[in-house]
């Protein structure tokens, strides 16, 4: 009977000899893995947000473009590319069947996790994290470099830095409208500060008015909804058809806290999303849908002295 | 027992088994959302990235994640094998006893707490999961000696109020997580398999074979333990001793198929009983077909996880779910006079 026990140790110290075995080779070969060559100038790019596609048709990078997630639409010519399944979860055969020179992806685990099987097939990998402003202009600097776009990727940066000052001129100084930004309805999920949301919202003149919260986007209850003296309320609508409807929806879900200054004051807005949900070249586009909402004085003065 | 279990019978049926797994393996591994030639997958690796795709999809993509599945899907198999013997029980499985909620809180800590350091090779998602499901199986030990001398059921009860409350505990975690980290563990705890790299993939492989062989060893204690605890000490087998040891050794795999797959439920449940149903109970023979179809039932299931919607992948869990639950039903209708739980 004592001889299974032997056994069983035996085959232990066996398992562990061998794992360290294994973590000496591959600690030992992690550095050739990682050379990639970067002298080529890519032909054949794969993305897979929304964002990046944007950001490399801003490039002029059209042609070069092999394939794009199923969530990229914009612009209407994204659409025509090759699929590779959606940007929660891209499908590594596709993309290889996609022959690509050069796979850009975001900075977040499902992603990261296809990334990572490229890399080890010896395929060149841009990864980027692009969730506040400044990692924006960042990412649209690096995708210049990867693609050999330099060039043309400054000058994009140079727009949009000269379009937020155009905006921010007009606005002026403008009194910070306290804003509700609301991401769901049921149940009831707000954009919190630490989010690039909020960067848009105080680009447009406006102010979070939900305080410092412990998760990004925080689900909030009725207390809450009272004490936060939102001036405005503005939804991200979802998808692109019905927007109207949403519209009648939002205004009849707010209707019960009647109190609130924005349902008093009728100011609850439905958005569309694209431009602000997604942080790429149209960002000036998003921070102005969001200053009409806040200011609608300011657009309306300027309409008029256009005219 | 109804037919007596010879080596040559059992070395027949699970050498069969072996084969049919390695069969259903390489069929998965043709199939798949791109078609590939096999022909040009023989040929080779092309010199640099992208010159043989064929090849690079099935030995750089699929062969991974076939092998994965297969692993995954033993080592899940074999712990719901484990745990129904030790409990006497065939309600136990890895997920009601609260082992694999005690490794996904392991793991899901270790993500949410940006954990990064390296733990003697192991990620720190893998040894905390495995901390997570060693401590959660002493808790569920620990409360069923407590509660009093019918320890098979207050065994299961403290499992399955450990479970619920680690779940309570993953679903504040998660709550309280960044949205980036969120994403991950939802997909995590809805049980997810991808490609991961040889060396990860050849470190689990040691672990759950060896973990799967050293329980073989134990397993002819095991069919003295479902006799109960009085008739085994009465034929001599140290029954403390016996089941700490299965005890730790199904939470050890379980922990390393929950750190590769996040909790893929039903795999436990549904094999260990099938095979039962099929082949009797001997445990010599359960535990080593049940890690085999357990292998080929994951297989089949990640197969379709990946391809029935074309590019868009489901979770296995979803899969294993919906197909293990009337699979199982159909079973027990179909043998249920077969049952023997205490013969």
């Amino acid at each position: 009977m004592k001889k299974e026990w032997y056994a069983i140790a035996l085959i232990w110290l066996g398992v562990i000899l061998f794992i360290g075995v294994i973590q000496l080779i591959s600690n030992h070969r992690e550095p050739s893995q990682s050379v990639v060559d970067i002298s080529n100038k890519p032909n054949r790019i794969v993305s897979l947000a929304p964002n990046l596609t944007e950001i490399l048709f801003a490039l002029e990078l059209e042609e070069q473009i092999v394939a794009v997630s199923s969530d990229c639409d914009f612009p209407l010519k994204a659409a025509d590319k090759e699929k590779i399944g959606t940007f929660w979860k891209p499908n590594t055969e596709a993309i290889l069947a996609a022959k690509p020179d050069l796979v850009i992806t975001l900075w977040f685990e499902q992603q990261k996790a296809v990334a990572d099987s490229l890399k080890r097939l010896g395929y060149r990998i841009l990864t980027l994290k692009i969730e506040k402003i400044d990692e924006l202009l960042t990412a649209i600097q690096n995708i210049g470099t990867a693609t050999d776009r330099k060039a043309k990727a400054n000058q994009l940066l140079k727009n949009i830095n000269s379009q937020l000052n155009n905006l921010q001129l007009k606005l002026g100084s403008v009194n910070k409208v306290r804003v509700l930004w609301v991401v769901q309805a049921e149940p009831l999920r707000v954009a919190g500060r630490n989010t690039f949301i909020n960067e848009l919202i105080q680009l447009a003149g406006g102010e979070n008015a939900i305080g410092n919260t412990l998760q990004q986007y925080p689900p909030i209850g009725t207390e809450e909804i009272l004490v936060c003296g939102a001036e405005t309320i503005i939804q991200s609508a979802m998808g692109k058809s019905d927007i109207a409807e949403q519209q009648k929806a939002a205004e009849k879900f707010w209707s019960k806290w009647e109190h609130l200054p924005a349902v008093k004051n009728k100011r609850i807005y439905v958005v569309e999303p694209d431009t602000v949900t997604r942080l790429g070249p149209r960002l000036c586009q998003g921070v102005e849908l969001i200053a009409r909402c806040l200011h609608p004085d300011i657009f309306a003065q300027k309409q008029n002295t256009a005219q | 027992m109804a037919e007596t279990l010879t080596s040559g019978k059992l070395t027949i049926r699970v050498v069969i088994c072996l084969a049919v797994l390695v069969v259903v393996m390489c069929l998965c591994a043709v199939v798949g959302t791109q078609e590939i030639s096999l022909k040009k997958v023989f040929a080779g690796p092309g010199q640099k990235p992208g010159e043989n795709i064929d090849y690079e999809i099935f030995v750089g993509v699929r062969l991974p994640r076939v092998i994965l599945a297969a692993l995954v899907g033993a080592a899940l198999a074999c712990s719901g094998v484990i745990l129904q013997a030790i409990l006497r029980n065939p309600l136990a499985d890895p997920y009601i006893l609260g082992i694999s909620s005690g490794a996904g809180l392991g793991a899901i800590t270790a993500v949410i707490f940006g954990i990064t350091w390296n733990f003697w090779g192991g990620s720190p998602m893998a040894v905390f999961a495995f901390a997570g499901a060693l401590g959660t199986v002493w808790l569920v030990w620990f409360i069923g000696r407590f509660t009093g001398k019918s320890q098979v059921t207050s065994l299961l009860l403290a499992g399955v109020v450990i479970n619920a409350f680690l779940s309570a505990v993953i679903m504040f975690l998660t709550s309280i997580a960044k949205s980036d980290q969120l994403r991950l563990t939802i997909y995590w705890l809805m049980g997810n398999i991808t490609e991961k790299s040889l060396s990860v993939l050849g470190v689990s492989a040691a672990c759950i074979l060896a973990g799967i062989f050293a329980l073989f060893c134990i397993s002819h204690r095991l069919n003295v333990l479902t006799l109960g605890e009085e008739e085994a000490k009465g034929l001599g087998v140290d029954t403390t001793k016996t089941r700490a040891a299965a005890f730790g050794l199904a939470a050890f795999i379980t922990a390393v198929a929950v750190k590769l797959s996040g909790l893929v439920g039903f795999v436990g449940l549904i094999i260990p009983h099938g095979v039962r149903l099929i082949f009797g109970p001997d445990h010599r023979q359960l535990l080593p077909v049940s890690g085999i179809i357990g292998g080929i039932f994951l297989v089949i299931a990640d197969t379709l996880a990946r391809t029935v919607f074309g590019q868009e992948q489901l979770p296995v869990g979803v899969i294993t779910a919906i197909a293990g639950g009337p699979f199982f039903l159909f079973l027990l209708a179909k043998y249920s006079r077969k049952v023997s739980w205490l013969k």
